[in-house]
């Protein structure tokens, strides 16, 4: 249907502008706040192209973000290369890496895949930690900033035109055949294969853009925050990322970017609640995955499309099919 | 370079596959005419799903060569033998569960670059009237009763107009009307032309489209020929009943 208006859009459209707005009605705490709510909006819609769309359960993304960030990073520190060259090879780097990795899983799905990357991801940390001489380990490594002066409005404008360019570009792929190949893929990897679907090269592709648009968003988190540690890789970080791409809408882009804003905000919120936040957002997530498994932003989207006619709706032939085949053949 | 006349348009010669220790093809070798419609038949466990899978390049062999049209196919990976012109549907159906059923037909399409949307959608409104799918193109393929499935897949399957048509078991678990449909969707694509092997353990639907059947027994090749001749093989007749006797035997 593209090209057709529905009300989705206009929410989608009024929540742009909002953001745009807000560092004009909000303090400079929550100018901060939303800054780096885009760093993980940045993570949360990869994660969402790459697991919502092609099935990948990767944990390896925030590796991928570590990767941009100490990547750039150490090439203007310890190579003397300017920003405007280090970010671009930093990202391009860790697209290659991506797409070392997307062959060396190839085989492997579900629990498997997910042990996996979550062992490179793992090991990737634990090199940030030893490398002390080159990282700085621990104790962190600082980063140059981006613009002078201490505000973070420029950050958070940013962080917000990479967000609308990143889910621009997902989105650009996705209407191509690729997306239909992908989503195949989810679906099906034999069948997809058996359709003619060089899922190898799919599966590379996805890894290759999830991997650059992770490692854009650590590069940005890089220079903001002006240090970097091996924490950005620890597994509630990914988990945190996760979670804030299955509350908003892992198989919806922009349900993905609205779970991380939403999620980071309340985690900001509820921070007097110390560790017991995390609980609550557990629990969240255990309530959205019971009674709306897609997320909740396609929860919003089909109510107020409700008017325009879904797809998919299963006509009553299928039912009459289903009531005449009885126990012959019951769906798989 | 095209091919002779005379010379089949699909031969697999002496396919071998093993999983471990267990043999689950051996010295497997068939050839079919371009147009010919075989059976494939053989009691559970024979290894009629392997060499489906074999020659589809959903497995590799560990030896042996599959031709088709002149052209070795062996050792290519799976998605370069459905572009080379095999076509497959599965036992259990494999859909795109969450896509549409034209959704479903438009992927095969879309897999050759020289196909436009515009082209996939008109091929796929083919082969929605071909199965008399045409109300049902916006439902999801997870909505469609088991039967649908069946018959989906094996539009599908035809998307690409292949060479060889592999039917792993199209009539298992079907209602009799709907098998009735899908034995006459069967016929018409062999008098279309299509070039088919059918697998299924229906001998009496199997026997009503093709004339020429091969029967699987622990791996191998046990008979092949004119389908009555075949069924009063008494190698056929033993590999079946000495089967049914050992799963009476065990139950």
């Amino acid at each position: 249907m593209h090209g057709t208006f529905r009300p989705s859009h206009g929410l989608q459209a009024l929540l742009l502008l909002a953001a745009v707005a807000a560092p004009l009605i909000v303090g400079p705490y929550w100018v901060h706040v939303g800054a780096l709510a885009w760093y993980y909006a940045l993570l949360a819609a990869s994660w969402a192209l790459l697991a919502g769309y092609a099935g990948q359960f990767s944990f390896a993304h925030v590796a991928f973000a570590a990767f941009g960030g100490y990547g750039s990073a150490l090439l203007t520190l310890r190579l003397g290369l300017p920003l405007a060259l280090s970010i671009p090879l930093a990202v391009i780097l860790a697209m290659v890496f991506g797409a070392l990795m997307g062959a060396l899983v190839l085989r492997l799905s579900g629990p498997y895949l997910a042990l996996f990357t979550l062992a490179i991801a793992e090991i990737f940390r634990l090199m940030l930690v030893a490398e002390e001489n080159v990282t700085r380990g621990s104790l962190g490594l600082e980063v140059p900033g981006l613009f002078p002066g201490g505000s973070d409005v420029p950050y958070y404008y940013l962080g917000l035109g990479l967000v609308v360019l990143a889910l621009l570009a997902m989105n650009a792929l996705l209407s191509t055949r690729v997306g239909f190949f992908l989503r195949a893929i989810r679906e099906d990897e034999h069948a997809a294969q058996a359709s003619g679907v060089n899922t190898t090269l799919h599966k590379i592709i996805v890894f290759v853009t999830t991997a650059g648009i992770a490692a854009l968003a650590g590069t940005y988190y890089g220079h903001f925050v002006g240090i970097l540690s091996p924490n950005m890789v620890i597994i509630p970080e990914m988990g945190l990322v996760i979670a804030m791409a299955v509350i908003g809408g892992i198989e919806s882009l922009p349900g993905a970017v609205a779970g991380a804003v939403i999620v980071y905000a309340l985690s900001e919120i509820l921070r007097e609640y110390g560790e017991w936040r995390f609980v609550l957002l557990g629990l969240a997530l255990i309530v959205v995955q019971r009674f709306a498994q897609n997320g909740l932003f396609p929860v919003v989207e089909r109510y107020l499309d409700r008017r325009v006619a879904p797809p998919g709706s299963a006509p009553v032939e299928i039912e009459n099919a289903r009531k005449m085949e009885g126990d012959y053949a019951k769906p798989s | 370079m095209p091919n002779p006349p005379e010379a089949p348009y699909f031969a697999a010669r002496t396919l071998h596959k093993h999983f471990g220790g267990i043999i689950a093809v051996e010295e497997f070798s068939a050839e079919l005419r371009r147009g010919e419609i075989v059976g494939l038949i053989g009691p559970n466990g024979s290894g009629k799903t392997t060499t489906i899978n074999l020659i589809a390049g959903a497995l590799r062999p560990d030896k042996g060569s599959i031709m088709l049209d002149g052209r070795d196919i062996v050792g290519m990976p799976a998605y370069a033998f459905a572009r080379a012109g095999v076509g497959r549907t599965f036992q259990v159906p494999r859909l795109f569960k969450r896509m549409t059923v034209i959704e479903n037909l438009i992927v095969p399409a879309l897999t050759d670059t020289r196909t436009s949307r515009r082209q996939a959608e008109a091929r796929a409104r083919e082969i929605l009237a071909f199965v008399r799918f045409e109300h049902l193109a916006d439902a999801y393929a997870r909505t469609l009763s088991g039967g649908q499935q069946k018959l989906l897949e094996l539009g599908r399957s035809l998307m690409l107009r292949p060479n060889l048509l592999l039917l792993d078991e199209p009539f298992a678990g079907v209602h009799p009307r709907l098998l009735e449909q899908i034995v006459e969707h069967i016929r018409t694509l062999s008098a279309q032309g299509y070039t088919i092997v059918l697998v299924d353990h229906n001998l009496d639907a199997v026997r009503s489209v093709v004339r020429r059947t091969l029967v699987m027994a622990r791996g191998r090749k046990i008979a092949d020929g004119p389908s009555e001749q075949v069924l009063q093989d008494p190698a056929v007749i033993h590999a079946y009943t000495g089967t049914r006797k050992a799963m009476e035997d065990h139950a």
